[in-house]
This record gives structure tokens, C-alpha cells and sequence, in this order.
């Protein structure tokens, strides 16, 4: 029941806010509060103001594949692929430029196509490129060493990671054995986007016991579309 | 202005472009927001399934919804916060018994005798923080479990091992408190 009492309905509104108040009772509340413009500047001024006390937690890590389930839910999500042929009208043309080509080249394609690539370089060494990442247009990556590679310590693992926004920060990609080739599916990659970062690290065996590379780079480069 | 301010700002910004079907302002609004929602909803629920469950729920009706957001009455933070705690609260009973996990301003020391003014000439969100401040240990507590974990006025009780009528007095004392302090 609302008060008549002024200082008690403020009080109620507090009350509500926080969420002490539940049920038929905050059913009550919320018919109040759409009829009495007073009383929702009241509850929208205490909702303003715990703004203030969210901001002292931590924000958390969000969880891999939580803004695609969001993106698909909404509608939004469209394939990264089908998002670059329309909104750039000019790779249209040189896509279908290049597929031409290499089909005539090498005659039917037997794989898809590549429409991003990454060449990982030893940071600081631009001269020294160790990997080459390719994207079909499948979504499917291919890692792939470009230098003989066993100068690795025996125990310890490499890791692949990439970087789509600092909001979600790295995502491991999985293990790498040095100077092997590493395929892996669409669905663990992920969209890829121009200059997303892609790095290989060094941890401890089994990978990094964190959500995150705690080891050195050892090779780093961002995507570039073809 | 403080880089909080300019996120408050440009959060209203983007949800106002949600509005208007911007499907990139919506994903820089995500980016920005979800973090400590999802902090919260953890809090507020104490299972991460459904915390997350509860985000994607708050972002999709967020987007769904972004034309009912009215700017002059809040900020998109607020207005989101509010979606969020509205989920999780009314549509979910938590079921994880209060663990003793800390709270934001559990170690606060209560103030002194004579509590300072409070300054209203900083913004709502840090006035909220600097009053909080300002409680008596036994009144903040019960109202931080409120906001934090979500609970009743019985969960609270129940948790602190206080009867229940000394829990809502606290509890009433406190947000009176909060009122005086916030001029609302």
C-alpha cells in the first residue's frame, strides 16, 4: 500500500530501488511510479545515483562468444565476409578480380580462397617474419611456419593467441607445436577483421595457467585482407 | 571532465544511436558497458550462467528498447543498470547463500561523531560514493547486500543473524541518511 505520508513514499521509493521490495508489493510500486511523474523523477534520481557504487567493482573479464550470442540474438550479426562485400564495393570488384585470376591460373579451386593474411614477426625484428597466418573465406585459419624453429626451450608450450577488442582482451587460439602446420575451424576462429592483432607467446607446459599470455611474445602481426 | 563523465556521456550517445538502428554504436556500447555489469550480475545472482545469461537478456531488450530511453530522465548507464537489476531481481531467486564475500566498502571505517557535509558539487555518482561513506557500518552493510547481492529485507536478516525489524530499521536509518546526504 502507498503511503500518504511524503517522507514514508521517499522512503518506499528508496526501498524499491535497491530491490527490497518484491511482488505484488513492487507491482504496486510500479503503477505508482508510471502515474505520479514526482515519484519516478525520484526513483530515476536514485537509480542515477547508484550508478556510483556499480563503478567500485572490478569490471569482469566477458566471456568468449557472449557479444555473438547478443549480435545473433538482436539480428545484427551478420558474416564478417557478407559485412566486407557490401559495405565495400570496390573489393567486390577486386575479389571477384582475383578469383578470376586464379582461376584461370590454376585452373577449379580446390580450396577456398585466402581473404586475410597475417605475417607474425619476432616484435622488433620486421626483417625476420617466422609465421603466416591465412583466413579462407570459409573462416577457416591456417598457421604456417615460414623458418625452421627449434630454438624453443623443450619445456615449455607455444601458444597462439589473437586480440579482437580490448574490451574481451586475448583469446587463445590453442597450442602450437614450432614448425608445424596448424589448421584450425571457422567456428574457434571467430570473425576476423582488418588489423586484429594475432601473437605467439611463450608458456609454461600446457599453456598459460591464466585467461591471458603471461609469457614473451615471440611473434606478433595484425590481419590484413586480400 | 573526469574520463568516468565522458564515458557517462557517450554511453547515452551510442544507446541513442541504438535507437536509430546503429548496429556499431550498439557493440562500442557493449564493449564499454558489459564489463562491470557483468561484474554486478555475478554479484546479484551468484552464478555465472545466469549472470551471463541475464547480460545478453539486458543487451538485447537494450537494443530492442533503445527508443524507449529517455536521456533527460538519466543516463544510458543508469537506465541500463536498472534493466539489468530488474532481470536478475524479479526474474531469478538467488539460491547461493551469502558466502561472506566481501563488499565494496566493507573496509570503510565508520565515520566520526560529527559525520562530514557531504559535497554536492561533485557528481551523483561520486556524492553516492562519499555518502555511503558516510553511513554507520550496521546501516551500510544490510543496504550494500541489497544493491550487491540482491537481497530482501528477510536474506539479510537471515545472513547477519539480526531480527528482522532491527535489519529494516537499519536499513530505513540508512537510507534516510542517504537522503539528508544526497539532498533527494
Amino acid at each position: 500500500m502507498i503511503p500518504d505520508h511524503q517522507e514514508e513514499q521517499r522512503l518506499l521509493i528508496a526501498e524499491y530501488v535497491l530491490g527490497l521490495h518484491r511482488g505484488e508489493q513492487a507491482v504496486e510500486i510500479e503503477r505508482w511510479l508510471a502515474e505520479d511523474e514526482q515519484a519516478a523523477r525520484q526513483a530515476a534520481y536514485w537509480r542515477e545515483h547508484w550508478v556510483g557504487a556499480a563503478e567500485l567493482l572490478e569490471p569482469a573479464r566477458l566471456p568468449l562468444g557472449l557479444w555473438r550470442r547478443v549480435a545473433r540474438e538482436t539480428g545484427i550479426a551478420v558474416p564478417w565476409w557478407r559485412g566486407l562485400w557490401q559495405s565495400a564495393p570496390a573489393w567486390r570488384f577486386a575479389s571477384a578480380a582475383l578469383l578470376v585470376a586464379l582461376v584461370l591460373a590454376v585452373g577449379p579451386l580446390r580450396q577456398p580462397a585466402p581473404v586475410y593474411t597475417v605475417v607474425l614477426q619476432a616484435p622488433g625484428e620486421a626483417a625476420q617474419p617466422g609465421w603466416r597466418i591465412t583466413v579462407a573465406d570459409n573462416g577457416d585459419l591456417q598457421l604456417t611456419p615460414l623458418t625452421q624453429q627449434a630454438d624453443y626451450h623443450a619445456d615449455r608450450s607455444v601458444q597462439f593467441w589473437t586480440l579482437e577488442n580490448n574490451a574481451e582482451g586475448p583469446r587463445s587460439l590453442g597450442l602450437v607445436e614450432p614448425g608445424r602446420t596448424l589448421v584450425i575451424p571457422a567456428e574457434q576462429v571467430g570473425g576476423v577483421e582488418s588489423g586484429q592483432l594475432f601473437e605467439l607467446t611463450l608458456e609454461p607446459p600446457g599453456g598459460s595457467p591464466k585467461d591471458r599470455p603471461t609469457g614473451p611474445v615471440l611473434f606478433v602481426g595484425r590481419a590484413v585482407a586480400l | 571532465m573526469d574520463e568516468s563523465n565522458h564515458e557517462l556521456e557517450q554511453a547515452t550517445v551510442w544507446l541513442l544511436a541504438c535507437a536509430r538502428g546503429d548496429a556499431k554504436a550498439f557493440q562500442r556500447l557493449y564493449r564499454m558497458e558489459a564489463p562491470r555489469m557483468l561484474a554486478l550480475a555475478r554479484r546479484l545472482c551468484g552464478d555465472p550462467g545466469l549472470a551471463e545469461e541475464a547480460l545478453q537478456d539486458t543487451f538485447v531488450q537494450a537494443w530492442r528498447n533503445a527508443a524507449r530511453f529517455r536521456p533527460e530522465k538519466g543516463s544510458a548507464r543508469a537506465w541500463l543498470y536498472a534493466l539489468l537489476r530488474y532481470r536478475l531481481i524479479n526474474q531469478h531467486r538467488r539460491t547461493r547463500r551469502y558466502d561472506a564475500e566481501a563488499l565494496p566498502g566493507d573496509d570503510w571505517p565508520d565515520p566520526g561523531p560529527t559525520p562530514e557535509q557531504c559535497s554536492m558539487q561533485a557528481d551523483r555518482r561520486r556524492a553516492m560514493r562519499e555518502c555511503l561513506r558516510g553511513l554507520q557500518g550496521d546501516r551500510r552493510r544490510p543496504i550494500l547486500m541489497a544493491f550487491y547481492h540482491g537481497f530482501t529485507y528477510e536474506q539479510i536478516a537471515e545472513t547477519l543473524a539480526v531480527p528482522l525489524g532491527t535489519i529494516k530499521s537499519r536499513v530505513r536509518t540508512g537510507l534516510k541518511g542517504l537522503q539528508e546526504c544526497l539532498r533527494l
